[in-house]
């Protein structure tokens, strides 16, 4: 086995954490149950690692099997890495898609192969009709560098891709040309999300964020929130504002749901808007062209931080800010859904502007 | 009484008048006495009588009354009885109906299109079925406005929704509605035959069954004899009709062997046709049948 796969095998196995290398090293398949009954995981890390690479020695692990493990080890550890979403588009009128693994995967290799001689391609299939691919690139004159891979998640049959954002930029044309032609499509477009959760991306992109239906079969009725004040408080006193605060509770429901909402991290916008003065005669407000601005808000957890927004009624400000605007973004031709429930949550919530 | 003797001797009748006279004040004052004794006995007899007929008297109203009252009160009952049977009797009736009208609305959605209303317009199911076979349920919520979009839905994410709803969503619903319909019923079909395949008939295939999201094209390679001679079969299943269940174009080679006797040839053209006319799970039901057949005539 050569030394730099050792080696790579080595720095995979140290990065995962004790009470995980069980289970990867199971998913991994590559080494058997009686090679690892032989090793002694309750030892310091170091010595179960060297023993590990002693048995992957012993049986001529190879660059694609040390890949794998990587892979793996990304797939437990997914937020480490934060991921663009592409989105691919056929021309009108195309042929029914007939997607077979084996020839994208071949012709994504293929593509790959041929622009770059030195790259190592790995695929990984997983239940949910999605293929995990790992490319390490290298140039015509150097090897793959297998520290800094890119990893693509693409659900078959959709047009949708997820990629790990890489450092080696130059390469992102050719990976988008790869899968574009594999996957039978004609043209790749980034989207304007981001995230360190592939489970929210999909969520969002999916569109599997809402997944309660009001159906006759369900026996539990649409539950009323209480407002959460009623249990503390004397019948005698009446709160105020309780008309508006039920209000205000019953608009978020709707368009927030009672789910767990996909877990973002920012969104931008991009917005024109005049400026409206009091007084006459301000600089800012005679000004013919509009405003250009970018308004960027961002939460560990940002739906969720929108969504308890309301009912603290510090909504109204923002809401002003972004009624006077034209066009809440440019740049994509259409705004994808979850961004236009973003922008309509504001305009019902208060009305009078 | 002594009677006094007025001829007794001085002595002894002087003492004897005036005891006489004593003895005859003593009576009167006796009698008199118990003729006031006898006076107030006899007035509290008479009081006592009183009493007692009044007592008397007034028990006889008491009971009169009390049975005046039970009697008007069975008369009450008897009156309110029949009124009560009736109230009790539609209030039953309504909520059976009630029952009846709620169990057909969860039924209806064996029918494969159901719905409900809900606050902004409705939200659809669309119950999937094959061969009689209850499969998966999908949902759609639809918002009627003006123009009519769909709020959110479960529809698989490879079921090309946003183009049937380009084509027919603001024009006809109903055609909306069962084309969809009509690609959901179709690929659970698929992928219900895909499943069957792989659980039932694991021992005829000598590889892993590949198949695809829309479960449009599958391909595997299977053996008539598990454990025999023969050789295994590939076959490639092409669905491009996305609303049919069987398959548009079929392909099976024989693995390893170039040129095949007309026995073998026969068989592979037959089983073309089988896989092209039947579902996937039948064929190969009939494939398990017939091996037996021949078990059978080896036998015998």
């Amino acid at each position: 086995m050569d030394e730099t796969i050792a080696e790579f095998i080595k720095r995979t196995i140290l990065k995962i954490p004790m009470n995980e290398l069980t289970t990867i090293l199971k998913a991994w398949d590559f080494l058997s149950e009686n090679q690892l009954q032989t090793v002694n995981f309750r030892q310091r890390k170091e010595s179960v690692v060297q023993h590990l690479i002693h048995l992957c020695e012993e049986k001529h692990a190879s660059i694609s099997d040390a890949a794998q493990l990587d892979i793996i080890y990304m797939q437990f550890h997914q937020h480490q890495k934060v991921w663009d979403v592409f989105q691919m588009s056929k021309g009108p009128g195309e042929d029914v898609d007939l997607f077979d693994m084996k020839q994208f995967k071949n012709s994504f290799k293929k593509i790959l192969q041929r622009a770059l001689k030195n790259v190592t391609v790995s695929f990984r299939e997983t239940e949910e009709n999605a293929v995990w691919i790992r490319i390490a690139w290298g140039t015509q004159y150097t090897k793959p560098n297998q520290y800094k891979p890119t990893y693509v998640v693409y659900y078959s049959q959709t047009p949708y891709a997820f990629t790990s954002s890489s450092m080696l930029r130059r390469n992102t044309p050719l990976l988008g040309q790869a899968l574009t032609i594999a996957s039978k499509h004609h043209q790749i477009v980034k989207m304007d999300l981001r995230s360190r959760y592939l489970d929210s991306l999909k969520a969002i992109v999916f569109k599997q964020y809402n997944q309660t239906f009001e159906t006759h079969n369900s026996t539990t009725p649409l539950q009323e929130r209480s407002l959460g004040l009623d249990i503390n408080m004397d019948s005698r006193i009446i709160h105020e504002n309780i008309v508006e605060k039920e209000r205000v509770q019953r608009i978020t429901q709707e368009t927030f749901g009672d789910y767990p909402q996909p877990q973002l991290e920012f969104a931008q916008y991009k917005l024109e808007t005049k400026f409206k003065s009091g007084l006459n005669g301000s600089i800012l407000a005679e000004r013919e062209e509009p405003l250009r601005c970018l308004i960027k808000f961002s939460s560990p957890h940002l739906l969720e931080a929108l969504k308890s927004l309301a009912p603290a009624a510090l909504v109204c400000r923002i809401q002003k800010l972004l009624c006077y605007s034209g066009s809440h973004s440019q740049g994509t031709q259409d705004p994808s859904s979850w961004q236009k429930d973003l922008y309509l949550l504001f305009v019902p919530l208060y009305p009078r502007c | 009484m002594e009677q006094a003797n007025p001829l007794r001797p001085d002595g002894e009748s002087k003492g004897g008048v005036l005891a006489h006279l004593e003895r005859l004040e003593t009576q009167v004052s006796r009698s008199h006495k118990q003729s006031e004794e006898l006076q107030s006995v006899q007035a509290q007899e008479g009081a006592l009588g009183t009493k007692i007929h009044k007592l008397r008297r007034l028990r006889d109203e008491l009971r009169a009354a009390v049975r005046h009252r039970r009697a008007s009160v069975k008369a009450c009952i008897a009156n309110v009885e029949p009124n009560q049977t009736v109230e009790i009797n539609e209030q039953e009736a309504l909520e059976e109906k009630l029952e009846n009208v709620k169990a057909i609305l969860q039924a209806y959605h064996f029918t494969g299109l159901s719905g409900k209303l809900t606050s902004r317009g409705v939200c659809v199911c669309i119950s999937t079925a094959f061969e009689g076979n209850l499969l998966d349920s999908y949902f759609v919520d639809l918002v009627i406005q003006k123009p009519l979009r769909i709020h959110h839905h479960s529809v698989p994410v490879f079921i090309p929704l946003e183009e049937i709803a380009a084509k027919y969503l603001q024009t006809n619903i109903q055609h909306f509605l069962f084309s969809l319909c009509e690609y959901l019923n179709a690929y659970s079909g698929r992928k219900y035959q895909a499943d069957r395949l792989q659980s039932d008939f694991a021992a005829l295939l000598t590889g892993p069954l590949q198949r695809n999201p829309l479960c449009n094209l599958l391909s595997f390679t299977y053996k008539l004899d598990p454990g025999g001679q023969s050789f295994p079969f590939c076959a490639r299943l092409l669905y491009k009709d996305l609303t049919a269940t069987l398959p548009t174009d079929v392909t099976v080679t024989c693995q390893g062997v170039e040129v095949l006797s007309t026995s073998w040839e026969e068989q592979r053209a037959s089983h073309e046709t089988l896989f092209c006319t039947k579902p996937l799970h039948q064929v190969f039901a009939s494939f398990t049948r017939k091996g037996e057949k021949l078990d059978m005539s080896l036998v015998s």
